[in-house]
């Protein structure tokens, strides 16, 4: 792999700039965005109210955590346009969630707010070792989801190629990439596995492919699956972060010169690490659940926004802002199984760590008698015989009884026997309500 | 100063106010495009040569038709990249070409191609009516083609809400029309009706939408299709050309107030009208191939591309630009049966003119002991499933197609609902004479 470090001279000012220089910035950043919130949008001066805090209480970055959360129950309730805190007329872009569980969700947008979200997905391009004039194909689905007009923009604002391919055709996207030639791309991890396989089944060598990074994200991967993916394409992988609530893709990314974690773009969102049970804010390098407040978005301020994602807050290495551990898993797609909770990232880990196995899996959870129970779908490689496949799955089940405590049935399918990404993996399939009443 | 451009239509040069200042700016940008494409594209340069053209050998407009034209073929043997005339890294964007048919051909833009494809998109949704502070829904699919990221692109540069829907299923462009009432939608007039199909289903009305303008295209269709769409949803239907080749959705536009066919942009676009048989140039009103050359494309410049659209050249009316007539056909898409020469848009007229058919058709050739056979499947409209009803309608279409086109065909009418839905551009033929015909025979 090609050392993709970018010239220092490159970065944006601050990315370097000191944690005090950065404090500053946000303390002023958060004064503006909580009074921005709590004048143009109902919702915010009711809750401000109702908690008895106003803007003017904000002293401190700490005070922050005296004003009240948002949830995305908050943004359904106010479907369609009632969390924008501009005019109508001034919202120039409106994404919407598939609403796949329960109302949908809308997200607005000002000119200021598209353009600084090009500035921040240039800057995590960046990070990852893009430079301008090179090409980029971006696999990420354009449209209503936010990942793939989020990855353009800020190809563009690069001033790179971009290949805006969007999701599906497999086999396209492998003719595309041969035919460019692109040093980059963008796509789910989940879903670049799927064009690993078509590199494979085309008899091509993937390791020969242009391609020198791969940027990460929209569901939560793994260490291991990033060694998968690199050591199959010879190039590095990094991650990057998002949410459609937040902005889109480009909250926090890796420096492709440490692999260590994401990097937040703190100039721009201000994160907290709060208890998910009780709320309370955790100090930095302990565990709970990401908290965000944009500190600059115009057109849909969140304040204080509970993502869900589970993970710990670390000092910057490669850049001076903080930065966010791979994400282990979402509190909402955490399995509570038999009193233990489990992440279908730790299902992956152990996946990935067995030779023999497809770095594909689907967890399937349904009822035994009275009894939750979870069966994990693996597949095995084309090259593995019948005794092979026993062994593996003997492997699979007590390394996950090992390193998650829970006991499960692994079922070893015929290769191209598990259900294959169009973008975001389904990883979990639970059948356990369908069987009850 | 000329009172035929209405002040709301953005980015259109002061010199395009009179046709001399027009063909003025034409001959200059001609001479330029020449040069670069000659100077930069090796395939330019060996045509030009082997025609014994040069790019000085233009003296004045009429000279352009001395210089040999492009095909889509040229751009599918230059794939990928031979036919860019800048180097690789000065590409902003590939695109492919949506085709219908064969493998696709790869466009690609410089940053000033991006910027002058925003203002030419901005400048036809304005035509069309759009507004700054306007919602617009979005519903042509985002990505590797050229429809929804160039519509995109131009909302944006007009100022304009988009709602990015691209290609979600229908139920949900529904719910987002219904919802964020946005005032225009970009679409397929194919897929514009299956939108309003999904509307009748869900027993909404379609007219109390909040949709007053609809800027449609990537297809050909016709002034039936038109009154339909105005008809259904009660909005003003505006014809929008473009082709990823040329430079993508935005090569031309109707305006809303007189929707007389769209006004093609000459500033960026020199168009002309060929005998497609002979290649010979024909004066404007005459009907025949639609060619253009364009005037400013740095990535991928088009000389004489020869688009394979039957139209003709009219004059502006709602600006000294001219105009294109509605696209009758392509010329790749013209249908030969028993010697008689047929568009799929004549057939379109005679299914919306038939009660009791709803708006959609496909046609298959087929051939059976070396007998040609054509076969229009349609569908019934809801209350006419009654076998009896069916059987009636298609005696009646196929008397209709005898009388008017001359063709015996084979009809068959679906039950409401039978046939499968457009998904973006409806295919409308499907050729299979070739698939069984004897090798030598």
């Amino acid at each position: 792999m090609k050392d993709l470090t970018p010239p220092r001279e490159t970065l944006d000012p601050i990315e370097l700039a000191s944690r005090d220089e950065i404090a500053a910035l946000q303390l002023d950043r958060l004064r503006w965005s909580l009074r921005h919130a709590y004048e143009n949008v109902p919702l915010y001066r009711a809750k401000f109210d109702a908690a008895g805090v106003g803007p003017d209480d904000l002293t401190h970055l700490s005070d922050l955590e005296k004003f009240p959360f948002t949830e995305k129950e908050d943004l359904r309730q106010s479907y369609p346009f009632g969390m924008f805190a501009v005019p109508r007329e001034d919202i120039v872009r409106v994404h919407a969630s598939s609403g796949t569980t329960g109302k949908p969700t809308v997200v607005g947008y000002t000119t200021g707010d598209i353009d600084r979200w090009g500035d921040l997905v240039a800057r995590c391009l960046r990070a990852s070792g893009v430079r301008r004039g090179d090409m980029v194909h971006n696999a990420y689905g354009y449209g209503l989801f936010t990942g793939g007009l989020g990855a353009h923009y800020g190809i563009e604002r690069l001033g790179a190629t971009v290949v805006p391919v969007s999701g599906g055709m497999t086999a396209r996207q492998v003719q595309l990439i041969e035919d460019f030639r692109p040093k980059a791309i963008t796509v789910t991890p989940s879903y670049m596995l799927n064009i690993l396989e078509e590199y494979r089944n085309q008899g091509l060598y993937p390791r020969a492919a242009s391609l020198e990074v791969g940027i990460f994200g929209a569901e939560p991967w793994t260490g291991g699956m990033r060694a998968a993916i690199e050591d199959a394409f010879d190039m590095h992988a990094v991650d990057i972060y998002g949410l459609s609530e937040v902005m889109g893709p480009g909250v926090a990314n890796e420096c492709v010169e440490t692999k260590d974690g994401l990097h937040i773009w703190e100039d721009h969102f201000y994160p907290e690490i709060i208890d998910p049970e009780t709320g309370a804010v955790l100090e930095d390098g302990q565990e709970g659940e990401l908290v965000f407040t944009t500190l600059t978005k115009e057109g849909m301020p969140v304040i204080r926004y509970r993502t869900r994602d589970l993970t710990r807050l670390l000092p910057g290495t490669a850049r001076t802002m903080r930065r966010m551990e791979k994400i282990t898993g979402r509190s909402d797609d955490m399995i509570i199984l038999r009193g233990v909770n489990v992440f279908p990232t730790q299902v992956e880990e152990r996946v990935l760590a067995v030779a023999g196995l497809a770095p594909l899996f689907q967890i399937e959870l349904f009822r035994d008698g009275n009894l939750d129970a979870m069966r994990v779908h693996v597949e095995a490689m084309p090259d593995l015989d019948p005794t092979g496949r026993q062994s593996v799955g003997a492997a699979l089940t007590k390394g996950i009884k090992d390193m998650i405590g829970v006991s499960c049935h692994v079922v070893v399918a015929d290769p191209g026997g598990v259900e294959r990404s169009q973008g975001k993996a389904r990883r979990v399939v639970d059948n356990r309500r369908a069987r009850d009443t | 100063m000329n009172d035929l451009i209405p002040p709301q239509v953005m980015g259109t040069p002061v010199e395009m106010t009179s046709r001399d200042g027009i063909e003025a700016m034409q001959l200059d940008r001609v001479r330029w495009s020449l040069q670069h494409a000659y100077g930069h594209v090796r395939l330019y340069r060996d045509r030009f040569d082997a025609a014994g053209m040069h790019p000085d050998d233009l003296r004045d407009l009429a000279d352009l038709h001395r210089f040999p034209f492009v095909q889509k073929d040229d751009l599918r043997r230059s794939h990928p990249l031979g036919m860019l005339a800048i180097p690789r890294n000065r590409i902003a964007r590939f695109h492919a070409s949506s085709g219908t048919a064969g493998t696709p051909t790869i466009v690609a833009y410089s940053a000033a191609d991006m910027e002058v494809w925003a203002s030419l998109m901005a400048r036809s949704l304005s035509a069309a009516g759009v507004r700054s502070g306007d919602i617009l829904h979005n519903a042509h699919g985002y990505g590797i083609f050229t429809g929804g990221l160039g519509v995109h692109q131009g909302a944006e540069r007009l100022g304009v809400g988009i709602m990015p829907a691209s290609s979600a299923v229908v139920l949900r462009h529904v719910q987002l029309i219904e919802d964020l009432k946005p005032r225009a939608i970009t679409a397929t007039p194919s897929y514009l009706l299956t939108i309003l199909e999904e509307y009748e289903r869900q027993g909404l009305d379609a007219r109390a939408s909040s949709l007053g303008i609809g800027i449609l295209g990537a297809e050909p269709w016709t002034e039936r299709m038109r009154a339909q769409i105005e008809e259904g949803f009660g909005i003003d239907a505006v014809d929008l050309y473009g082709l990823s080749e040329i430079i993508g959705p935005g090569v031309a536009c109707e305006f809303r107030e007189a929707k007389d066919g769209p006004h093609i942009w000459e500033d960026h676009f020199y168009p002309e009208i060929i005998d497609p048989d002979t290649g010979v140039p024909l004066p404007d009103g005459e009907v025949g191939e639609l060619v253009i050359t364009t005037l400013t494309k740095e990535g991928m410049p088009m000389i004489r591309y020869r688009t394979g659209d039957i139209t003709r050249l009219l004059p502006g009316t709602m600006s000294p630009m001219r105009r294109l007539d509605r696209i009758s056909s392509r010329t790749d898409d013209v249908i030969i049966i028993h010697g008689v020469t047929i568009t799929p848009y004549e057939v379109e007229e005679r299914v919306l003119s038939m009660p009791g058919l709803a708006p959609m058709f496909r046609i298959e050739l087929t051939r059976r002991n070396s007998v040609d056979q054509m076969c229009l499947h349609v569908e019934a409209l809801p209350g006419m499933d009654g076998d009896d009803q069916l059987h009636v309608l298609e005696q009646k279409m196929v008397r209709d197609i005898k009388g008017m086109l001359d063709v015996d065909c084979v009809v068959a009418v679906a039950k409401p609902g039978g046939m499968e839905r457009s998904q973006g551009k409806a295919k409308r033929v499907t050729d299979q004479r070739g698939a069984l015909a004897i090798p030598g025979g």
